[in-house]
């Protein structure tokens, strides 16, 4: 089988989960007791209106009916927010928060592979020494702490540093900001100092973000090295005299980063969850907020679109995934005559 | 011809001195504690009865029978214990020195224009902070994230200014009205601009009010159309129930006059127009009303595309995110001191705190969390306001304070089908009002022993006091003896208890304040479980009839003891007939009513 094909297959198997996610959140949301009316409405509405709202939305029509109109704006992307965004078109909606959240995701995920890899690597590579010890600990204390009260606690140190506090001032290193929340970054890619603004806002959140992920890749990390320092290849290439230098990074290194993919890519999909948190408390106009916000409200069409686009960026990265293991590791996949 | 009065229905009865003795058959002992009939059918019937006088008797001069009525609604809710009231809002405002801006009132910050604001550290820009709101179209906003903007952009006829609750005149310089009561005509101010659209006349007025009834967006045209809980204005319907375009009895008379017919007199008329619906947009700006082709899509008109008479215009308009407006120079009254306002939009506590301590809200709330009450220093003003300081914050300043009780009322309501009366009682008797104000609000309330709150109670003042003395189930302490003893007496004991499911909003707050109830009845005849629903859940399994004890509360959006009282016609409660044909409160009370009990 060439690669391609096993490629086209991976994502000929994505329609029906696709669809099947689809279904199972339509009964959900319209079988379920959250009633997109009542939650538009409030308590002080009158019968009348909420009729009409009711016919309005489409719900007096057939379960069928809504059914297909569902599926069918969800792969135009088209229809309209019911209650979150009331009346706005979906794809607007979804546009005007998903680059913010995908500027989080990317710092968020980035920053923890350029921190949490390489100590894992150095832990792993000078088992039970101080070093490793600090590494180690560190990173478990680390993944203990929750999210939300991370968040917390950064915003209640940032906003002292005004005064000097610490010995610095959060608000003016770097390029200045003038508050730690509710500053949408501007993504406008035009200057350097722009960038950096964007960078700065986006940063805390970032690092909380990714802090899960960035203990449980060192530690993945650390445990990937110490398995493979001892595999017999490596005992060969130390045997035909190879530079240690080559050793670590020609077999271990690659070998080690096996085991790293899966924890990578599955890492986007917690972020998409998590985010919902960190963009709550540091109030970032993001995708994660927007989705919590639909599902609660029962606005059908939104939130079906944003799981629609999830699940799309979950596939991906699962292809994705499969196709950084045949880079990494040529055993896997693609020769099984 | 009467001039437009102030205040509406509360400052006419404020004077009103004669208190009409309560207990509506005079069956009811006012002793204190105790003997309180629970016969639940005689209270249910005394609410009915009591509701139908309402609605008979509209008329200016009728107002005493109304008041008597209305004293017998709250009777029997407060004795039948249909719904336990246990606090009325209590607001709070905070702003640093170089804020000058107006105290607001009972009817909440939504009606405070700020025009009237002044920086006195030379900035530009007022910064506040805002909920989140898809839109800010009048006719649309349900909410106060939305008609706190709209208010900045679109005016009514009349407004009670920073809700503080005296009518004032916005859009007309004043109105008659008929012999017969029926006939309201308005003589509009000459000379206001809209944004865009040059000079408003009383088209505009009659577009706009068809607008709010007869467009499929519109979200309170119940407003313009019931009575007495709205306008009650003469419409036709067609078949299907639905407004016939072009039927609604408004009529532009003259370039500057506007004639509204209502079917009854209705003394509520003028403060149901303050409502942010009413307010006046331009003749066929949108084309949602049958006859207009629109000059804006409805999607751009309900976000940027807005075009009102009121202080400010919009410029940016980013849900979620941010709103900013920039000062409108050809205001028709006093023209702001500012340049624009720029609401940002944070809901979370933790960021709320923190773009308030940064100095990036001039004017802000602090959340409970952070919230210390031994740091407000201020004394009562002639509103009932404290009016001081409180400090120091976090970042070192000491920031001026209001606060004022608002016109909402918190309560636990019971499902009538489910809950017997005895059980209600019981509930009664344990309710320490203070405590919960006190553990679980931090004091942030004002302890309630009546549905109507004290700002607009039908007898006033010393009418509320009366009411509050009569109060029968040991106000503001735990009477478990007076549970039990009721509980026994419908065969609920320790060995036998009736079980009960509470089910509040997703919050704390409200988890802590049925907690309270909980601890006190179990092992004393009641077993109750908590749960949490989303708002919309909870509403919806409100419609269902399936709720058997929940909280909510009610906001009044104009003074109007009537506005809070249909939800308690019991026949108005029944669940089966919502949210179509009734939008009571979720009681099932009518269950209650003699002509459908069983004995």
């Amino acid at each position: 089988m060439s690669r391609w094909r096993y490629f086209f297959k991976r994502l000929l198997l994505a329609v029906p989960i696709l669809f099947s996610v689809m279904t199972f959140l339509f009964i959900i949301l319209r079988k379920g007791p959250l009633d997109p009316v009542a939650a538009r409405l409030g308590p002080q509405a009158s019968g009348a209106d909420a009729s009409r709202l009711r016919e309005q939305l489409g719900l007096n029509e057939p379960l069928w009916d809504q059914y297909i109109r569902f599926m069918t704006d969800l792969i135009t992307f088209s229809g309209e927010s019911w209650v979150t965004r009331a009346g706005q078109p979906v794809a607007e909606a979804i546009a005007s928060t998903v680059q913010v959240t995908v500027w989080l995701g990317f710092w968020a995920i980035l920053l923890p592979l350029f921190i949490g890899i390489p100590l894992g690597f150095y832990a792993g590579l000078r088992p039970n020494t101080i070093g490793d010890y600090v590494a180690s600990v560190s990173g478990i204390l680390w993944l203990a702490m929750p999210n939300f009260w991370l968040a917390v606690m950064a915003l209640a140190i940032l906003r002292r540093t005004r005064g000097g506090w610490f010995g610095f001032d959060w608000y003016t290193i770097g390029p200045d900001i003038s508050s730690l929340v509710g500053q949408s970054p501007s993504l406008a890619f035009d200057s350097l100092q722009g960038v950096l603004v964007d960078i700065k806002l986006i940063l805390p959140a970032a690092i909380i973000l990714g802090s899960a992920s960035m203990a449980a890749e060192l530690r993945i990390g650390r445990t990937a090295i110490l398995e493979s320092i001892n595999a017999k290849y490596v005992e060969t290439a130390k045997a035909k005299g190879l530079k240690s230098r080559t050793i670590v990074w020609k077999h271990i290194f690659r070998n080690a980063l096996i085991p790293l993919i899966p924890i990578i890519t599955n890492e986007a999909f917690i972020l998409i969850g998590g985010s919902v948190i960190v963009e709550t408390v540091f109030s970032i106009n993001g995708l994660g907020r927007l989705y919590f916000l639909a599902i609660t409200q029962a606005d059908l069409p939104l939130a079906g679109s944003i799981v629609f686009l999830f699940t799309l960026l979950i596939v991906f990265l699962n292809v994705l995934q499969d196709f950084l293991y045949t880079v990494v590791d040529p055993r896997v996949g693609v020769n099984n005559e | 011809m009467l001039s437009l009065m102030g205040g509406g229905a509360a400052a006419s009865l404020a004077g009103c001195s004669a208190f009409l003795d309560s207990g509506g058959d005079g069956t009811t002992t006012s002793s204190g504690t105790g003997d309180v009939s629970l016969d639940a059918s005689q209270w249910a019937d005394q609410a009915q009865e009591a509701w139908e006088t309402v609605v008979d008797n509209p008329g200016p001069d009728a107002q005493e029978t109304r008041n008597e009525a209305y004293l017998d609604i709250e009777e029997a809710v407060r004795n039948s214990v249909i719904v336990l009231n246990f606090m009325h809002d209590f607001s709070e405002r905070f702003w640093y020195d170089y804020v000058d801006v107006p105290k607001i009132g009972a009817l909440g910050q939504s009606f405070q224009q700020l025009n009237t604001v002044e920086l006195t550290n030379g900035d530009t820009e007022l910064n506040r902070t805002n909920s989140t709101h898809a839109h800010v179209d009048p006719i649309e906003s349900d909410d106060e994230a939305s008609s706190t903007v709209i208010t900045q952009i679109y005016e009514p006829l009349v407004t009670y200014p920073n809700g503080v609750p005296e009518m004032e005149n916005q859009l007309i310089e004043g109105f008659e009205l008929s012999e017969d009561q029926t006939t309201y005509t308005f003589n509009l101010k000459e000379g206001v601009q809209f944004h865009e659209s040059g000079e408003m006349t009383a088209d505009d007025v009659v577009y706009s009010w068809r607008r709010m009834t007869e467009s499929e967006n519109s979200v309170r045209a119940n407003f313009m159309l019931s009575s007495p809980d709205g306008v009650g204005a003469v419409h036709e319907t067609d078949d299907e129930g639905n407004v016939v375009p072009g039927s609604l009895a408004v009529e532009a008379v003259d370039d500057y006059t506007v004639e509204l017919e209502v079917r009854n007199p209705n003394p509520a008329v003028m403060d149901v127009l303050t409502y942010t619906a009413f307010s006046i947009i331009p003749e066929g700006k949108v084309g949602d009303v049958e006859g207009y082709e629109g000059e804006v899509a409805h999607q751009d008109f309900r976000v940027t595309a807005t075009d009102g008479t009121g202080p400010f215009e919009m410029d940016t308009f980013e849900i979620d995110n941010e709103v900013r407006l920039t000062t409108f120079e050809d205001y028709h009254d006093e023209v702001a001191s500012v340049d624009s306002v720029h609401f940002a939009i944070i809901e979370d506590p933790e960021a709320l705190f923190t773009y308030a301590v940064e100095q990036n809200a001039d004017i802000f709330g602090i959340p409970t969390s952070y919230y210390d009450p031994s740091k407000i220093d201020a004394s009562a003003d002639d509103r009932g306001r404290d009016v001081g300081t409180y400090g120091e914050l976090e970042n070192g300043e000491t920031v001026n304070y209001l606060g004022l009780p608002e016109l909402v009322t918190r309560y636990f309501g019971f499902n009538a089908g489910n809950v017997p009366i005895e059980v209600r009682q019981a509930f009664a008797y344990v309710l320490n009002q203070q405590e919960i104000v006190d553990d679980v609000f931090a004091g942030r309330g004002v302890p309630a022993y009546s549905f109507t709150p004290p700002g607009i109670w039908p007898t006033g003042q010393d009418g509320y006091e009366e009411f509050q003395d009569s109060y029968p189930f040991s106000p503001n302490e735990t009477d478990i003896d007076g549970a039990r003893e009721v509980l026994e007496s419908a065969g609920y004991t320790e060995d036998d208890p009736f079980e009960i499911t509470c089910t509040t909003y997703v919050s704390n707050t409200y988890q802590d304040a049925a907690g309270l109830l909980r601890d006190k009845l179990s092992g004393n005849g009641v077993e109750m479980e908590l749960e949490e629903a989303q708002f919309g859940t909870l509403v919806s399994r409100g419609y269902e009839g399936n709720l058997e004890m929940y909280s909510l509360g009610w906001g009044w959006s104009w003074e109007s003891v009537a506005y809070g009282h249909f939800g308690f016609e019991p026949k108005n409660t029944d669940t089966s007939g919502m949210p179509a044909d009734n939008n009571g409160y979720y009681l099932d009370w009518h269950t209650e009513l003699s002509e459908n009990s069983d004995s």
